[in-house]
Order: structure tokens, then sequence, then C-alpha cells
């Protein structure tokens, strides 16, 4: 599985376990699942973009 | 909807949490609360067969580095899966595998959601919460 495939599932899975662990009602729980994906996904394509602008250079020889 | 009776005796709950960590959503089933015990098993199952699948370190405590004891109780919290891994199959996970930080997180990410399950089942059981 690529990486954004496993970021897509990891994200899935702790949203509906949250959704279904502090919700009751279908609809609170589509709410909040939505929210937590969206929110991890949306966060660590962020850091990703914003990362672009620091890249960590050719490795350190060693000593 | 039909009233459930919470259980008054935190002996008995306590029984529950025990099973509940000893047996990944074992306690809800037993408090019948069989629809979320189900999808939490699918996430739970998942986790595991991701985070194995990929050769992710099941923590262990490793001597001089403290933060291991932190993971090592946090990957636990799986129960008896972890136990099974560890010294049943011998399962330590690969750390030159191209997917062994994702398994990681897989892995402690299950140990942790289940001690939280852990926690949701007291509080069902001590009529806290439905």
């Amino acid at each position: 599985m690529s990486h954004f495939a496993l970021m897509t599932l990891y994200a899935a899975s702790l949203g509906v376990f949250f959704a279904t662990l502090w919700k009751r009602a279908r609809r609170d729980q589509v709410r909040l699942f939505l929210k937590i994906f969206v929110s991890l996904m949306g966060g660590a394509l962020l850091l990703g973009w914003l990362m672009y602008f620091f890249p960590s250079g050719p490795p350190k020889p060693l000593p | 909807m039909t009233e459930r009776k919470p259980v008054e005796h935190s002996g008995r709950a306590l029984a529950l949490c025990l099973l509940a960590w000893m047996v990944p959503t074992a306690g809800h089933f037993a408090l019948g609360r069989r629809g979320r015990a189900a999808v939490f098993a699918a996430v739970l199952v998942v986790s595991v067969l991701v985070g194995v699948g990929l050769d992710g370190e099941l923590h262990r405590v490793v001597p001089g580095q403290p933060l291991s004891m932190l993971f090592t109780l946090g990957a636990m919290g799986l129960g008896a899966p972890y136990f099974a891994l560890r010294f049943l199959l011998g399962y330590q996970g690969v750390a030159e595998a191209a997917g062994f930080e994702y398994g990681t997180v897989f892995l402690l990410s299950a140990g942790l959601m289940n001690l939280l399950l852990v926690l949701d089942v007291w509080d069902i059981a001590t009529g806290a919460k439905d």
C-alpha cells in the first residue's frame, strides 16, 4: 500500500473508532467522523506542504 | 427502547474491565453493546493486521530508554493479542522494513484504542454512560 493509502486508512479507522465511542446518534457520528477524518488528512497534507519549504538537504557524511 | 440496568458492584465492573482488556471488545459484548463491539472489533483487527503486515514494531522495554516503558504499556493495552504475538509467535517487527514506522503506529494505536474501550466498559458498567 502507498503511504497515502495507509494515511487514509489510519484516518478512517480513527474516525470510525471515536465516532462510535463518543457519539450515539447516527447524525452526530457521521459529523464527528468527518471532522476527525478531514482534520487528520488535511493536517497531514498541510504539514507535508509546509515541509516543502524546509528541505532536509543531502545526508551528512558518516563520522 | 429498553432500560439497561447498570452494574452496581464495582467488583463486577472491574472483572468486565479485565475481560475487556484481555479480549478486546469482549467487555462491550458482555454488556450487550454488540453493534458497537462489532465496529470496534473491525477497527482493531484491521489495525493489528495492517501493523503486522507492515512489520511494525511491537514495543518492548529497552534498558536505558525510559520512553520505551510508556510505549510498551500502550502496546500492551491490546491485551491477549499482544502477548500472543510477542510470546507465542515471537513477533517483534522488522526495523528495516519499508512500512516499519506506519506499522508501529498502527500497532500502538490498536493498544491505546483498546485501553479507551476498557474505560468505556467501566463507564457503562457503573452506569455513568449508556
